[in-house]
């Protein structure tokens, strides 16, 4: 059994008493493993910034329990909670949030200072991060000389720093345009399935719906529905694997946009099974209609 | 940490150059109200002490009690002079007379040490002549350069001092200062003006090779009846007291008013950086920072502020020493090693208490304040 990096378990936020309180966060439940995309969607006001709150130790659950590589974080003691932001959480934000007075190099190697690495070790450290995200010749600049994609990058670098196993990601399209906002999105996988790491996102943009593995639907502060995403094996189009058509070759299921795709691909060596789940179905006949 | 707190500080203190300069600037004006009063100070405790410092004398012989020579009258019998020379280490010994009075020449008038001066004497004499004789004989008077060019007088000009008058023989320098002059008459016009008693003031006393000032002084004590004997360390040390004494409440109001001074201005400045920058730290906490990193933050912002203020403040003093040096003013600022080491104390402990309002402040930041939107970076 894999090890989860998350483990929210039936978790709710209220805030204030009696009946002026409000209830954000409802019985949520959630595992996120190790290379996991989960996107959450939801309408504003759904809860979907206080879940992120308390996934990222920021904000405590009125009851249930979160378990972070198998630290119970919810429990832990105010003390405590910063380390864990510190080493074990790489955040990004919507508005970017990097440090004005800093340069690009500088916002990032504070982060790694923060968590004890030396000075020189730190910038290097940083250097190298910013280099791999095509950063290099821009890090004497501030902030405010940096485009919106590439602030959006040196926040990846920052969140990446200090080596998190669970990055959080708050809108991190939001400020883009569409190019930039897919450049972030693949470099959002790549973070994930190159290097292992959870990637939860926050996000009212359907095309992240394209690197996600996951899609949860938070509404009233209650995950209404989840939809997992694959990737078409012949088109390489997202899709829900619920919706899907899928076939089982070799060992493994795969699924498709549509019955074409899936015919195309069985074309190939022959197939163990083939099986169609109604919802599959359904899609697969109004796309070819 | 200590380095991203520093580095975060410098930063934050760079952004914004106006606000640093107007930071500096205000607690350097308030720190220098402090310096500049202290060096004024121990610019009159030098030059009053000169006299007593260039005299030549290793040992002061004064009446008994009398440990300074400002603002005290000073009668020893004249004998005292011959059992004073008896004494082992006294190698040898001048008597002089002394007195606070008033030298006009013309509509000037200057407050003075008046030395009445045997002919050849070894020690209390003018140390730096500008013109004309180091020597005073009968109804002559040597008076410091200053006070003749402020009055208009020249060699073989009249001065009136001591209720009679003396025709100028020599100008001096060095001899006055902002509260006084020196003027030097002679022994004989002193004692005459006086009624002619066989008194003197002072014995002044120089040691033999080999004997220590403050031996031969003790000694002087033990066999010499109704006499105090000072070492010349002591006898500065001691007129030094008076001109503390006499300062201690003004320095103290004035540096009351200079550390509130610069308190507001670090403190208002460096609540505003922080106020500017309350997202940041929203930021920092949220990416792990520990409230105590972020407090360094404030506090190195503080430090730094006020060691640059100091440090200006300074410069400001040293400058403004070397350029009254340029003028006519009988004044001298004497920037000391205590005096800095007090200001710096003083700086030390306004960085400290401009902290702890943003401290205050940075403690109560939510760190979920980068889920809000509206201040992009």
């Amino acid at each position: 059994m894999t090890e989860l990096t998350l483990d929210v378990r039936d978790i709710s936020k209220r805030f204030g008493d009696g009946e002026t309180g409000v209830l954000a966060v409802r019985d949520v439940s959630l595992a996120i493993e190790p290379g996991e995309i989960v996107l959450i969607m939801g309408p504003s006001g759904s809860g979907k910034t206080t879940l992120l709150s308390m996934m990222g130790a920021l904000l405590r659950p009125t009851s249930g329990s979160i378990h972070l590589d198998g630290m119970p974080i919810s429990m832990m003691s105010e003390d405590r909670l910063p380390d864990i932001r510190l080493r074990q959480i790489g955040f990004i934000f919507q508005d970017f949030n990097l440090l004005s007075a800093l340069t690009t190099l500088e916002n990032v190697s504070v982060v790694a200072e923060l968590a004890g690495v030396k000075g020189r070790a730190a910038r290097g450290r940083a250097q190298a991060l910013l280099s791999d995200l095509g950063l290099g010749e821009r890090l004497d600049f501030l902030p405010e000389k940096l485009s919106g994609g590439e602030k959006q990058r040196v926040a990846i670098a920052r969140a990446l720093v200090n080596d998190p196993p669970l990055i959080l990601a708050d809108e991190p399209t939001a400020n883009l345009d569409s190019k930039i906002g897919h450049e972030i999105m693949r470099l959002l996988r790549a973070v994930a399935k190159q290097e292992g790491r959870s990637v939860v996102i926050v996000s009212h943009d359907e095309r992240i719906r394209d690197i996600a593995d996951r899609v949860l639907w938070l509404e009233d502060g209650a995950l209404r529905d989840i939809v997992t995403m694959a990737t078409d094996p012949v088109c390489g189009m997202a899709i829900e694997r619920e919706r899907a058509v899928s076939a089982a070759r070799d060992g493994e299921t795969w699924y498709f946009c549509s019955r074409g795709c899936r015919a195309e691909y069985l074309g190939g060596p022959t197939a163990e099974a083939v099986i169609e789940g109604p919802a599959g179905d359904r899609q697969a006949a109004d796309r070819e209609r | 940490m200590m380095g991203a707190g520093v580095l975060l500080a410098r930063r934050n203190l760079g952004r914004d150059r106006v606000r640093l300069a107007a930071s500096v600037g205000g607690i350097a004006l308030a720190l220098s109200l402090t310096l500049a009063l202290d060096a004024i100070y121990a610019g009159v405790a030098n030059q009053l002490t000169t006299y007593i410092e260039r005299s030549g004398a290793d040992v002061w012989v004064a009446q008994a009690g009398v440990r300074n020579l400002h603002m005290v009258a000073s009668a020893l019998p004249a004998s005292v002079v011959d059992a004073v020379r008896a004494i082992d280490g006294v190698a040898t010994i001048t008597p002089i007379l002394e007195a606070t009075d008033t030298i006009a020449a013309g509509e000037e008038r200057a407050v003075a040490y008046v030395i009445g001066l045997p002919a050849g004497a070894a020690a209390g004499g003018p140390w730096d002549i500008a013109e004309g004789s180091a020597q005073v004989g009968p109804g002559e008077i040597i008076v410091d350069r200053g006070f003749a060019r402020t009055a208009g007088v020249a060699l073989g000009g009249t001065v009136e001092v001591l209720g009679g008058q003396a025709r100028i023989v020599g100008l001096s320098s060095g001899t006055a200062s902002l509260v006084n002059t020196v003027a030097f008459v002679s022994f004989g016009d002193f004692r005459a003006m006086r009624g002619g008693a066989a008194v003197i003031s002072f014995a002044l006393v120089t040691v033999a090779p080999g004997a220590s000032a403050d031996g031969v002084a003790a000694a002087i004590e033990r066999r010499v009846p109704g006499v105090t004997a000072q070492s010349r360390a002591d006898f500065m040390a001691q007129e030094r007291r008076i001109v503390t004494d006499m300062s201690a409440d003004v320095i103290a109001i004035m540096s009351i008013v200079g550390f509130v001074v610069a308190l507001a201005v670090v403190a208002l400045t460096v609540y505003v950086a922080t106020l500017a920058r309350r997202r940041d730290y929203g930021v920092l906490k949220a990416l792990g920072a520990r409230n105590r990193v972020l407090y360094r933050v404030v506090l190195a912002q503080a430090a730094i502020s006020v060691a640059a203020g100091l440090a200006v403040g300074l410069g400001f003093t040293a400058s403004l020493s070397i350029l009254v040096g340029w003028t006519d003013l009988d004044l001298q600022l004497a920037i000391t090693a205590s005096s800095v080491e007090k200001v710096a104390v003083f700086a030390a402990v306004i960085a400290g208490l401009a902290a702890i309002l943003p401290i205050r402040q940075i403690g109560g930041v939510d760190p979920a304040i980068v889920f809000r939107r509206g201040a992009p970076a």
